[in-house]
């Protein structure tokens, strides 16, 4: 028997300042089944709801004022108010540019996805951060998910494991 | 000294809440459920086009009302960059893919800018212009080849007027991250 996902049990936190964007997201998720959908405009808004009431999943646009997607993707993996470290962050954005995907990407962002989007590219991005997790990495300057997405067999010798 | 990166195994507490064999939605999607979540992006159209609509009549407005002041410089590249990304990031969605593209070519065009001089000033209205046709003309999809043309002229445009002879943004990524 193939397995499910049962959106109902999960809670999701919309921040996009387009209204129309952040509710076109919300609809979508209501087909899902998802009820606890909870939204907000700016970064300021959003960590105060996260303060409050840690949600499962962040949808997040990058272009945000007056701070952007970036500040709140290092707030959630880096602040000591941060209430969960590990939420996956999905960020759904117009700022699809190489530069805007790398610095997400390196501070921590789960999933990116470019606007215009479709709705099997969500609802794969949806998939993986809740059915696929990945493993985190926590070094000096980087707390998120592990960036490798590929496991590429190594021949040669594993100098890590033998250093002392 | 550096120390080493201590890798984190991946929390399964989400999955265990939600993932299961018996209600909820297959982990790939159905042609039905595709078909639902379509219909909820159709029906968001109107919204996004009369959006789309009052951003260009805003645009079109402020670009002839502006002087030559800094601020007001400031304020009117500022509207016209978070308008043009609004509806590069909208336009596809709901199957107007030659608004994004027009879209994007407008928020590049405007991407770092301050001010917009005498010769950039025709440029963004071109734009302005051709994301109304095709908004009154309800041409969905990308078009045929005078979309194509036209597209391309901005292409080339953004090289000749932009001050640092750069197209702006480069390539949409839409790959993971």
């Amino acid at each position: 028997m193939p397995e499910k996902i049962d959106f109902s049990k999960v809670s999701f936190l919309i921040v996009d300042s387009n209204p129309l964007s952040s509710q076109l997201v919300r609809d979508i998720l209501s087909v899902l089944g998802a009820t606890a959908v909870r939204s907000a405009n700016s970064v300021e808004r959003a960590c105060a709801i996260l303060r409050r009431d840690p949600v499962d999943i962040i949808i997040t646009e990058y272009h945000l004022e007056p701070e952007n997607g970036l500040v709140l993707i290092d707030w959630v993996r880096s602040s000591s108010e941060s209430s969960d470290r590990m939420i996956p962050i999905i960020m759904l954005t117009a700022n699809s540019e190489q530069d805007y995907v790398v610095n997400a990407r390196d501070k921590g962002v789960t999933e990116f996805l470019a606007k215009p989007f479709n709705v099997e590219g969500l609802y794969r991005r949806l998939v993986a951060v809740i059915a696929k997790p990945r493993s985190f990495v926590n070094a000096d300057e980087y707390f998120g998910p592990d960036r490798r997405r590929r496991q590429v067999p190594f021949g040669g010798t594993d100098r890590r494991g033998s250093d002392g | 000294m550096a120390r080493r990166a201590q890798i984190i195994p991946p929390r399964s507490d989400l999955k265990r809440k939600a993932v299961n064999l018996t209600t909820g939605f297959d982990l790939r999607l159905t042609p039905e459920l595709i078909k639902q979540l379509e219909d909820v992006v159709h029906k968001s159209r109107d919204g996004f086009t009369k959006d789309i609509g009052e951003r260009l009549a805003a645009m079109r407005q402020l670009l002839a009302e502006t002087g030559p002041e800094p601020e007001a410089q400031n304020v009117l590249v500022t509207s016209l960059y978070e308008s043009s990304l609004a509806i590069k990031g909208a336009g596809g969605t709901i199957g107007y893919d030659l608004l994004t593209l027009i879209g994007k070519s407008l928020n590049d065009f405007v991407t770092g800018l301050k001010s917009l001089d005498d010769r950039q000033r025709p440029v963004v209205g071109l734009h302005i212009d051709a994301l109304y046709v095709v908004l009154a003309n309800r041409i969905t999809g990308r078009g045929g080849v005078v979309e194509k043309a036209i597209v391309d002229a901005f292409v080339e445009a953004r090289r000749k007027f932009r001050p640092d002879g750069s197209d702006g943004g480069s390539g949409d990524q839409q790959r993971d991250a």
